[in-house]
């Protein structure tokens, strides 16, 4: 008996201050992205002399921000535990409507706002099925990405719609500002707008208590209902937006485009970290997975490689990406 | 505890079906402002339903509720914390990947605004959260942990203290101590004295009837969703409940370590 009180009493404290490689363990999904990105663009800057230089790399931002704005939108919708297939539908239906809607002598403020009008319309249909009646949202945005492609091919008949190159709405995609590409400058506003709201709101604190315990959040008074829907009226608006640049940077609004523009999406959230179970989001590795799809893209064309190797590069990389991510950083995080 | 006095929770004639079967059929709580109440009954004999249907967390099919004589329908939890019914919930109802502050305060969280905009204060949160446990006595070492890296036991104490610790007029604890130590539990049991004292009413559901015998005031038995029998704790003893749960003599040695004291009451 009277030596066992110094079991208890003369050891050291259970918890140490967490060191840095406590922290770099813990944002283990962010942290290997990161390296995998700089892996990238140190690769391509090695093999191809075009990849760093200043126009190509703001090239690269200029034609990343639909990618960069739906990915941010997406992380919200993945956080909960929910997918949105149908971006990339919203995307081209947005994008001929609203050069149809400017030959059609719309002023082009007023366009724009149809147009997020449009998404977010789409986002609440979607979302009232997923939310309110309970069908997975897998099914509901397939069938959303069929139906809403329909409408695009449908309205245009299969052709692009040209819009008029002195239209101001062109400069939305064409613009620079402070030598920033004006679609760059756009999608780091919404970035940093995504930032606050998922980490710093109480918005974000329940997109991310609907993914990792619903039940949990809604017994503790969230309208979680309506957290659901929200997250899909975002994603709705976004890809809205990214249909806006897209047509006013390429100057025409195609019913193809944004083919398989989901699935980028989706690998760009993935790769960063977010998990596709819902609770945990990273708006930091979303950035970071998006840019490593784009300059991916980028350097394999520089590379001058077949175009048609991009998707099948982009999807091993995501496999092993996702697989050493799952690998070398499962212990410090998350034990079970 | 005169019978003059106007109950905190009456409720009257809850069913709740689940498909084909009768979870609650026809059964009631009468609860009085700073009484414990002793809620026990077999494995699904409807225990957490009616305590959810009190905490909002399930609409019952039929029955009413009054709060402090007044009648309510609560359609969600919310209407509930806003009537200050706190529950405890058997699976303990947190947020994984949310941290220890996070969880305390979900769905409460404290706000400040920047440029108008309402945000969370985390600080306050963290802050609060550290006094919030201090005061229970729950030891945690940090409150940024996330609640998935937490022992069974302290994962327990954050739901006790989650739910004991917002002033509540009605507190629920379903199973609170099924996980924790024996320190713990006697913590547990103490803060139910206390918040009684200060006339909380609690509704504790266990099947450590030792510790009915601790705290209630009173025992209320229930079998296959229905209320088949209610004492007063002065006037019954271990193997008296333990035969009302099971319907019958029951002669398990589980039950019998208290023989003694139950033969000389
Ligand atoms: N959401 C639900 N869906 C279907 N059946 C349910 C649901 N919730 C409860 N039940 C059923 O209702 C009955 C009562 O369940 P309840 O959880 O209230 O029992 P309990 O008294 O708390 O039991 P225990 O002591 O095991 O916790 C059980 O038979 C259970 O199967
Ligand atoms: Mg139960």
């Amino acid at each position: 008996m009277s030596s066992e009180p110094n079991a208890y009493a003369s050891h050291p404290p259970r918890m140490r201050e967490a060191t840095i490689l406590d922290k770099v363990v813990a944002n283990g999904g962010v942290m290997s992205i990161a390296l995998f990105f700089v892996a990238c663009c140190l690769f391509f800057a090695v093999t191809t002399d075009a990849f760093l230089t200043a126009p190509n790399l703001l090239n690269v931002i200029r034609q990343s921000a639909p990618l960069l704005i739906v990915a941010a939108a997406m992380t919200f919708v993945i956080t909960t535990g929910g997918i949105d297939l149908s971006v990339g539908s919203v995307l081209a239906l947005t994008a001929t409507l609203s050069a149809a809607a400017l030959q059609a002598g719309v002023p082009w403020p007023l366009a724009i706002v149809l147009m997020l009008l449009l998404g977010g319309i789409v986002g609440v249909i979607q979302g009232y099925f997923i939310a309110y009646e309970r069908i997975p949202a897998f099914i509901v945005t397939l069938a959303g990405l069929s139906v809403i492609r329909g409408f695009a091919l449908l309205i245009t008949g299969g052709y692009s719609i040209p819009i008029e190159p002195t239209s101001p709405f062109v400069a939305l995609g064409r613009a620079w500002v402070f030598g920033i590409p004006a679609p760059a400058l756009i999608a780091i506003v919404i970035l940093a707008v995504a930032y606050i709201a998922f980490n710093e709101t109480h918005f974000g604190r329940y997109v991310t208590g609907v993914g990792a315990n619903a039940e949990a959040t809604r017994r503790a008074g969230v309208n979680t209902r309506r957290i659901t829907l929200w997250v899909y009226v975002l994603s709705g608006m976004a890809a809205a937006a990214a249909g806006v640049i897209l047509s006013a940077r390429l100057g025409s609004g195609s019913s193809n485009a944004g083919q398989g523009f989901e699935l980028d999406v989706i690998a760009a959230v993935v790769l960063g970290g977010t998990s596709l179970f819902g609770g945990r989001g990273s708006l930091v590795g979303t950035v970071l997975g998006a840019l490593t799809v784009a300059v991916l893209a980028n350097g394999l064309i520089l590379s001058h490689l077949s175009p048609f190797f991009t998707p099948i590069v982009t999807g091993f990389i995501i496999l092993v990406a996702i697989w050493l991510n799952f690998r070398l950083f499962r212990g410090g995080a998350k034990g079970r | 505890m005169t019978d003059t006095q106007v109950s905190r929770v009456r409720m009257t004639g809850i069913s709740k079906r689940y498909g084909a079967l009768q979870s609650l059929d026809n059964a009631s709580l009468d609860l009085k402002p700073g009484e414990v109440l002793g809620l026990v009954g077999d494995n699904g004999a409807g225990k957490s339903t009616i305590s959810k249907v009190l905490s909002g967390a399930v609409i019952p099919d039929a029955g009413t509720i009054e709060i402090d004589g007044r009648e309510v329908a609560f359609t969600s939890p919310a209407d509930a914390r806003a009537a200050r019914i706190e529950m405890v919930y058997q699976d303990l109802a947190l947020c994984d990947t949310i941290d220890v502050a996070g969880n305390l305060f979900l769905g409460r969280e404290p706000k400040r605004r920047i440029a108008g905009v309402p945000m969370l204060d985390k600080k306050l949160m963290h802050e609060r959260a550290r006094d919030m446990l201090s005061n229970l006595g729950i030891v945690i070492p940090d409150t940024r942990m996330k609640v998935e890296n937490l022992s069974g036991g302290q994962r327990q104490s954050i739901a006790i203290g989650r739910a004991a610790s917002f002033n509540p007029s009605v507190l629920i604890m379903d199973e609170p101590t099924a996980a924790l130590a024996v320190a713990e539990v006697e913590a547990v049991l103490e803060l139910i004295r206390t918040v009684s004292q200060r006339g909380v009413s609690v509704i504790l559901i266990t099947h450590r009837l030792q510790d009915l015998f601790l705290v209630c005031d009173r025992i209320q038995v229930m079998y296959e969703g229905r209320n088949v029998a209610e004492r007063r704790i002065e006037d019954t003893n271990i193997e008296d409940v333990v035969n009302l749960i099971v319907g019958r003599k029951f002669a398990a040695r589980s039950a019998g370590h208290n023989r003694e004291k139950g033969v000389s009451s």
